[in-house]
């Protein structure tokens, strides 16, 4: 097992590098150009070039790809050209609120496509399974940004059940007791969660409704039954075991899903996580920025794949992580 | 041990926990006549709030709650002279002789730190402000203004190179005074970055508490400020992605103010939420469509299509802009007939008028110049080449696109054809700024005073004349304007001007939008200034009877 984690290791340490290189070409390539006065604003030429000398954007592109290694090899993401921050800091200020919004939807993805996936299989071509199955289709269709929408139209400014965005009441949040603060914060969370959740739940439920059906034929489950098991002892402890490894494989790729779908729900929501920082930092064309978040989702869906794998060998004897 | 069965009623019992725990949060102490908390929606974050290294509107609308200025223009203060401005850290001052302003300081004013605002600080903050390691947008207002220097305390003589109608507004309204004591050791090539704009220490009405990036900005009132204690106790900043998620907030409820709501669908939204009054101000923008007067790309050469002024004035002539405004805006707008803000309002003369719409004329105009026809495809040509051209959009405003699309409609009726290229700013900018585009649709914010923004963006040395318009006479102009010696001598070589450029035609002017703002009704005292929205905040107040659950809470 050594040997392969070792080259699953360098394999994802020369994925990484290959994108941070493929984005440090494409966002210096891309129109546009960072430090220009926001539109509508007059132009002062010698400060736009005073701020490329001082962030080294007037030196030759390889040698401020080199400069950027460099800086990387220590730890340094840079500064934030648009903020005026250290990247370092605004990514770990970002990070905990997509992680919790990521995590509140994998959790609404699994729970309720496990759910969802178990209960059309145990009702095969029955009406619910065919209404079950075009819902999910219906979820799994939509654009995340556009469910959001419309959560936040229906939920927040109709009916006023949840807050249109952000991430805590700005007034309120400080003032609550830790309870309230909670709630205050679930509050926030449940929208944006919901959106992710739900579209990536209907792609789940699908995938747990076959693998499911795959298990329930084979000769383990007949035999099971033949012992004269109850039928639900059959579908939860021999079938549902078995059909539950290929949607835990589906958990590393669930990860680039739900950070990419990240960039769309945290600027609808103004949740002020990786994705608004990438969004925000792509519009005002802050390098140091989108360098530094892509780094971090390519290590995280890198690191993500490969604790799936993990997780996948340890809970299934029949695979060898020697290949 | 849990028994087992308890197992799937414990997220109940955390449920139930958290509930009753929230139920009994604590309720807000704060009564009378300075507890209010205004909730402001933003379009964007802040970038630093260290003045002279910023000039985004969302920094300006902060730095005039933290920083003052040495005087500030009266809410109908004119430019000109000194009588339209009212005291602020100068609490009088007097000219010694034509070059030289002299400013007696307030000594009850204060950094919120502790020390007195001196002198010494107003002569730093010049010195920073011109420093070249700074490069501030300001500087070059600050040309004429040859030594600040500092005999007392409380005594700041500036001392000017020439003398001209808008001196004083120059000495004070580009600078905001900085504390010289924390701010000098800090290297001038480091102020971009510097501590100090995240988390600024002033002299202004509010203090500031704390800044969370791309979420909230909080300001408290400073209780002490010597000017009078400000009504509204917290003022928080809530930045949204987009206006449009910016309206929502204040629709909802979980803000209060928006300084702009810009479409009539925008402003419906407001007007039903029932909970918001309006206030109409003057806008400090005016949006048109901007010619490349040199080739696309090659400032070599003049553009193959808008060199030529008589097809410019046939694309004004083909233009219905009171059409497209009544479409677009619904009365919430004016066609300016020049380059001019609606916050000029001495300059809406008669004598400036906007040029008919008159595409019979245009026709004669382009076939004149040899643009016909030829092929009978609707499109004039001429030489083998289309009367066609590129129209940057940014992708950013709904208004302009809509713009773009009648401009292509109208303009398609007398056979020109226009192709609509919608970019994000950040491209359009670099495309305008390296002259790579036929024509434009852009946005202007001004300052009070044409002064300034007239001669960036249609001077021949502009910076931002990026449609490379050049007329001598149009130049000397606006420098008589600029230095003209009364206002009504100023308003006319102003009016001179525009007529200029109304003949050369190096744009269209397509509208100058009615600023409307939406506050809660809760707010009293709303006042708003054209040229700096919350200028005026903490004279804002809410009455007692007023205050809800959020503007009590923390006292």
């Amino acid at each position: 097992m050594l040997p392969w984690l070792l080259r699953r290791v360098a394999a994802g340490i020369a994925i990484v590098f290959a994108v941070v290189t493929l984005t440090f070409a494409a966002v210096h390539l891309a129109p546009g150009a960072p430090f220009l006065p926001p539109e509508g604003r007059p132009v002062n030429p010698a400060a736009t070039e005073r701020l490329r000398r001082a962030f080294g954007l007037d030196r030759p592109l390889p040698e401020q790809y080199v400069r950027y290694l460099a800086a990387l090899a220590h730890g340094e993401l840079g500064e934030s050209f648009s903020r005026r921050r250290p990247v370092a800091a605004m990514i770990g200020q970002a990070l905990p609120n997509t992680v919790l919004l990521a995590g509140a939807a994998l959790l609404i993805d699994f729970a309720l496509g496990i759910a969802i996936g178990v209960f059309q299989a145990a009702h095969v071509r029955g009406r619910s399974d065919v209404a079950l199955t075009n819902l999910t289709l219906f979820f799994y269709s939509l654009p995340t940004f556009w469910l959001g929408l419309v959560l936040l139209l229906v939920f927040g400014q109709w009916l006023h059940w949840f807050p249109v965005g952000g991430i805590t009441d700005p007034v309120l949040h400080d003032a609550l007791p830790l309870g309230g603060r909670i709630l205050d914060r679930l509050r926030h969370l449940a929208l944006p969660a919901l959106t992710l959740g739900l579209v990536a739940a209907g792609g789940t439920a699908r995938f747990q409704r076959a693998a499911l059906l795959d298990a329930l034929g084979q000769d383990y489950v007949r035999t099971a039954r033949a012992k004269g098991l109850p039928e639900r002892a059959v579908l939860v402890r021999h079938a549902l075991r078995d059909a539950l490894l290929p949607v835990i494989s589906l958990l590393g790729l669930a990860l680039p899903f739900l950070l990419t779908g990240a960039v769309l729900v945290e600027t609808v929501f103004a949740w002020p996580g990786l994705g608004k920082l990438a969004a925000d930092a792509i519009s005002a064309r802050d390098y140091p920025v989108v360098l530094g978040t892509t780094l971090l989702v390519s290590a995280a869906v890198v690191v993500g794949s490969l604790v799936a794998d993990l997780i996948t060998a340890a809970a299934d004897p029949r695979i060898r992580l020697s290949a | 041990m849990i028994p087992s069965s308890w197992l799937p009623r414990i997220p109940v019992v955390v449920a139930l926990g958290i509930l009753s725990a929230a139920a009994c949060s604590r309720r807000g102490g704060c009564r009378g006549e300075y507890c209010g908390t205004l909730v402001i929606a933003g379009t964007s974050d802040v970038t630093t709030l260290l003045p002279p290294v910023s000039d985004a509107a969302i920094d300006r609308d902060v730095f005039d709650q933290i920083f003052l200025r040495l005087a500030d223009l009266a809410p109908d203060g004119g430019t000109i002279g000194d009588s339209g401005f009212v005291p602020q850290l100068a609490r009088s001052w007097e000219w010694t002789d034509p070059l030289t302003l002299v400013f007696h300081l307030d000594p009850r004013a204060r950094w919120q730190d502790g020390p007195a605002v001196t002198a010494a600080d107003v002569a730093f903050t010049f010195d920073a402000y011109t420093d070249t390691a700074i490069a501030s947008g300001d500087r070059g207002a600050l040309s004429h203004i040859a030594s600040v220097t500092a005999p007392d305390s409380l005594t700041a003589v500036f001392r000017f190179r020439d003398r001209y109608p808008e001196m004083f507004f120059d000495a004070v309204f580009h600078m905001r005074i900085l504390p010289a004591h924390l701010l000098a050791n800090v290297p001038r090539g480091t102020w971009q970055t510097a501590e100090f704009g995240r988390a600024p220490v002033g002299d202004g009405p509010y203090r500031f508490v704390r800044w969370t990036p791309g979420q909230t900005l909080e300001l408290a009132a400073d209780s002490a400020f010597f000017l009078g204690r400000p009504h509204l106790r917290r003022v928080i900043w809530r930045f949204a992605s987009d206006l449009n998620a910016a309206i929502t907030q204040v629709v909802a409820g979980e803000a209060d103010a928006i300084e702009v709501l810009i479409t009539p669908p925008n402003i419906k939204r407001a007007q039903d939420a029932g909970h918001l009054t309006l206030y109409p101000y003057a806008g400090p923008t005016y949006s048109f469509l901007r010619f490349n007067l040199r080739a696309n790309g090659d400032g070599s050469h003049p553009h193959p299509i808008f060199g030529d002024p008589d097809v410019r004035r046939a694309l004004v002539l083909a233009t219905d802009r009171a059409r497209m405004l009544q479409s677009v805006f619904a009365g919430h707008a004016k066609i300016p007939p020049g380059p001019m803000t609606q916050q000029w309002q001495w300059l809406w003369v008669p004598e400036l008028t906007v040029p008919p719409y008159d595409t019979a004329q245009a026709a004669r105009l382009l076939a004149a110049r040899g643009w016909r026809d030829t092929n009978g495809d609707g499109v004039r040509d001429r030489g083998g080449k289309k009367l066609s051209f590129h129209l940057l959009v940014p992708s950013t405003s709904a208004v302009r696109q809509q713009y773009a699309t009648l401009l292509q409609e109208q303009l398609k009726a007398v056979g020109v054809e226009v192709l609509i290229d919608q970019m994000e700013p950040a491209t359009q900018g670099e495309r305008l700024h390296g002259g790579a585009f036929d024509a434009a649709l852009e946005s202007w914010n001004a300052d009070p005073t044409p002064t300034s923004s007239v001669s960036g963006i249609w001077g021949r040395s502009g910076p931002s004349n990026f449609g490379h318009y050049a007329n001598a006479t149009f130049d000397r102009q606006i420098a008589t304007a600029a230095s003209a010696a009364t206002p009504e001598a100023a308003k006319a070589a102003w009016i001179a001007a525009f007529g200029t450029l109304a003949q050369d035609a190096p744009g269209i002017m397509l509208f100058s939008v009615d600023n409307i703002a939406a506050v809660d009704s809760r707010v009293a005292d709303v006042r708003i200034r054209p040229d700096s929205w919350w200028a005026l905040l903490w004279t804002w107040r809410i009455p007692p009877d007023k205050l809800n659950e959020r503007d009590r809470v923390g006292g």
